[in-house]
């Protein structure tokens, strides 16, 4: 029982940030039926982004921990939203024409250009946070010891993806993101400005993908170029298996995931996790095609 | 017009290299090094300390008189990637080529260098069967994983742990030594309480330290690379868990510590080939002093400094011999090379091109972060 707990913590932990990150796939996909696989690497730059300033400001120093790193992530949020906007009009919105095919190639090239010019800007070894930053206490809940920062990490997940989702439900703005969700055309007809509200996309979406990458920064301590990959790839099974262009289905998706990688690690093989959850995320599809919570059918891609 | 304008511009382009290849007679030798991919640091330090050597011998006139050039490619730690790095290397018209890295990386080129017969000489790659193929041109500086496999089960035994855990990442490398480890340990009765791999990548792996932990072993044997053991140890300790860990030999990175952290890599055992820093032979001083004033920096693991071993090899060999014939330097570096002082102590091949010689140590990491070689 402590063990399956411990487990519990772990995958939601990791699922916090799945879910983070699949918002940025799922916000895009909802608007413009693209998947943009340069997210993965937004993130990543979120997380050198924050090295840098963190070194370079020293912010840390003048405001105190806390404080200091939440003027950091509103930084890093806003820089990486700029280059997200810039990504939009350089790499998609050319294409916003084209078939589909040459957006998604677009996508994978400047998925590209992005993971090499980090390595090319940071080097190609692991740069780490510095250690002493947060603190290492921890609580026990049930008999489960809970480092405090898994906590506050959980809690800033849930906070971020709460705050987006009363942005999309009560703004004016969000409800003109649903409307071109829903159909662009209709959305023009009725006044919205719709390469606006894709440019906001475009801004919300990266911005959470970099705070998500700034946190598994500063949590893990270890940062590398291709680290965008792998989280990328699992955020956006994750906002799949939610519901591809579905906001709640990426915060379910993303942290169930998390938890059936843990159970399936723990009960079944720690070798198999992968293939465990990418089973359920295919018996899932195959009984509900559209995700959890999705509502309309994937039909490209 | 003006199409025909940028043709001529093109070919000119292609032809001004080619004339300027032809302009000198060279040695030419091959480097293939992950210099992209997530074992880019290790091909960028190869390419380093191979750049370096050559530097060194260009300055000192060369190889039968005429410079060294080096054909750099890159095989991005991909297995289809160094295929068609090794489909160019060998039109290029080089004795011999340098690498690569990983073993999977190595196997994908073998064939095609030796139906080349261009004489290869691997850097990292440990896994047993690569020498096992009865390939003429084929050899390598580092270790075997069988011999690893041996030294890791004595050491585990020599210390006195009785329940052993074993976690390795599904690599080729890695599980074939965890498998080696885990036959050797059984039959001496030592009991095996966990075997299981990770997934290399991936940030958290509380899951399966939670899971490590409830196995109860004395010692965990990690046969994976740097990244994933600097996690394990910060993440180890950040959950409480005392536990000794014993790392295979490609956990040896000074990256290893600034990823864990000292305080919590502190303990942290690893097997390798011993580093040029607590070598002692003049090889490995000076070119230690050469490595620093050039790249303000220690190499950043054995491996690339294995590179510069083959690197040495290769042009000795060819020194000797007086030509660049690859079925004579195949025959030299089996028959003829004894003792040849490396940059990692002696250095000779057996009948199958592995190197001869007991290599490994045991080294454990001290407060300051340091490796420390254990007697």
């Amino acid at each position: 029982m402590q063990l399956f707990l411990e487990q519990l913590t772990n995958g939601l932990a990791v699922g916090g940030i799945y879910a983070l990150i699949a918002l940025g796939y799922t916000m895009v996909y909802g608007v413009l039926k693209l998947i943009n696989f340069a997210h993965g690497d937004l993130f990543t730059i979120g997380a050198y982004l924050g090295l840098t300033l963190l070194l370079s400001l020293g912010l840390t120093d003048h405001l105190g921990p806390l404080a200091g790193i939440a003027v950091l992530a509103a930084m890093v949020m806003g820089l990486v939203a700029v280059i997200g906007a810039l990504l939009e009009r350089v790499a998609y919105r050319p294409l916003r024409t084209s078939p589909r095919l040459s957006a998604v190639v677009s996508a994978l090239g400047a998925s590209i250009f992005f993971q090499n010019a980090v390595m090319l800007l940071y080097g190609a070894r692991f740069r780490v946070f510095p250690h002493d930053l947060l603190p290492t206490t921890a609580i026990t809940l049930f008999g489960v010891n809970i480092p405090v920062m898994r906590i506050i990490l959980f809690a800033t997940s849930l906070l971020l993806m709460a705050g987006l989702y009363a942005f999309v439900q009560k703004t004016r703005t969000g409800m003109a993101i649903r409307a071109a969700a829903i159909d662009q055309g209709a959305a023009k007809l009725m006044g919205i400005d719709v390469n606006r509200v894709i440019m906001y996309v475009f801004l919300i979406g990266p911005a959470l993908g970099g705070v998500a990458g700034l946190m598994v920064g500063l949590y893990y301590g270890q940062i590398n170029f291709t680290m965008g990959w792998v989280y990328g790839l699992k955020a956006f099974t994750a906002a799949i298996l939610g519901g591809i262009g579905n906001i709640p289905g990426a915060m379910l998706g993303g942290l169930l995931l998390g938890v059936i990688e843990a159970m399936g690690a723990t009960y079944i093989s720690m070798a198999w996790k992968d293939a465990i959850s990418f089973l359920v995320l295919i018996l899932i599809l195959i009984f509900r095609p559209t995700g959890i919570l999705g509502e309309r059918v994937a039909d490209k891609v | 017009m003006r199409k025909k304008w940028l043709f001529s511009l093109l070919i000119g382009l292609l032809l001004f290299p080619m004339m300027l290849c032809q302009a000198q007679a060279q040695v030419k030798i091959g480097l293939m090094a992950p210099l992209t991919g997530s074992w880019a640091s290790e091909g960028q330090a190869m390419k380093q300390v191979v750049d370096l050597l050559a530097e060194e011998v260009n300055k000192a006139g060369g190889v039968l008189g005429q410079p060294v050039e080096i054909y750099v490619e890159d095989d991005g730690g991909d297995p289809r990637q160094a295929s068609l790095a090794a489909q160019r290397l060998s039109t290029r018209g080089i004795a011999a080529v340098i690498g690569t890295y990983g073993s999977s990386i190595t196997e994908a080129s073998q064939n095609i260098y030796d139906e080349a017969k261009i004489v290869q000489v691997a850097t990292g790659s440990t896994a047993i069967r690569l020498s096992e193929k009865g390939l003429k041109y084929f050899f390598r500086t580092s270790p075997r994983d069988d011999e690893q496999g041996l030294v890791a089960a004595n050491t585990l035994k020599s210390m006195g742990f009785q329940k052993v855990a074993i976690l390795h990442d599904n690599t080729t490398y890695a599980k074939g030594l965890a498998d080696e480890a885990q036959t050797l340990l059984q039959a001496d009765n030592v009991d095996v309480v966990f075997f299981d791999a990770l997934t290399p990548g991936e940030r958290d792996y509380s899951t399966i330290l939670s899971k490590l932990r409830s196995a109860g072993p004395d010692v965990v044997l990690f046969t994976g690379y740097y990244p994933e053991a600097g996690l394990l140890m910060r993440q180890k300790k950040a959950m409480g868990w005392d536990v000794p860990f014993l790392g295979g030999d490609a956990t040896n990175n000074p990256d290893l510590v600034s990823i864990a952290g000292k305080d919590a890599a502190v303990g942290f055992m690893f097997l390798s080939p011993p580093v040029p820093q607590d070598l002692d032979s003049p090889e490995a001083t000076s070119f230690m002093a050469a490595y620093r004033a050039k790249y303000q920096s220690d190499p950043a693991s054995v491996w690339a400094v294995l590179a510069g071993d083959a690197f040495k090899v290769i042009v000795a060999a060819v020194q000797d011999l007086g030509s660049t014939d690859s079925d004579k330097i195949a025959e030299y570096l089996r028959t003829g090379l004894k003792d040849f002082q490396g940059l990692t102590g002696p250095i000779a091949f057996d009948g199958k091109g592995d190197r001869v010689g007991e290599l490994y140590r045991v080294y454990r990491v001290d407060g300051e972060g340091n490796f420390v070689m254990q007697p």
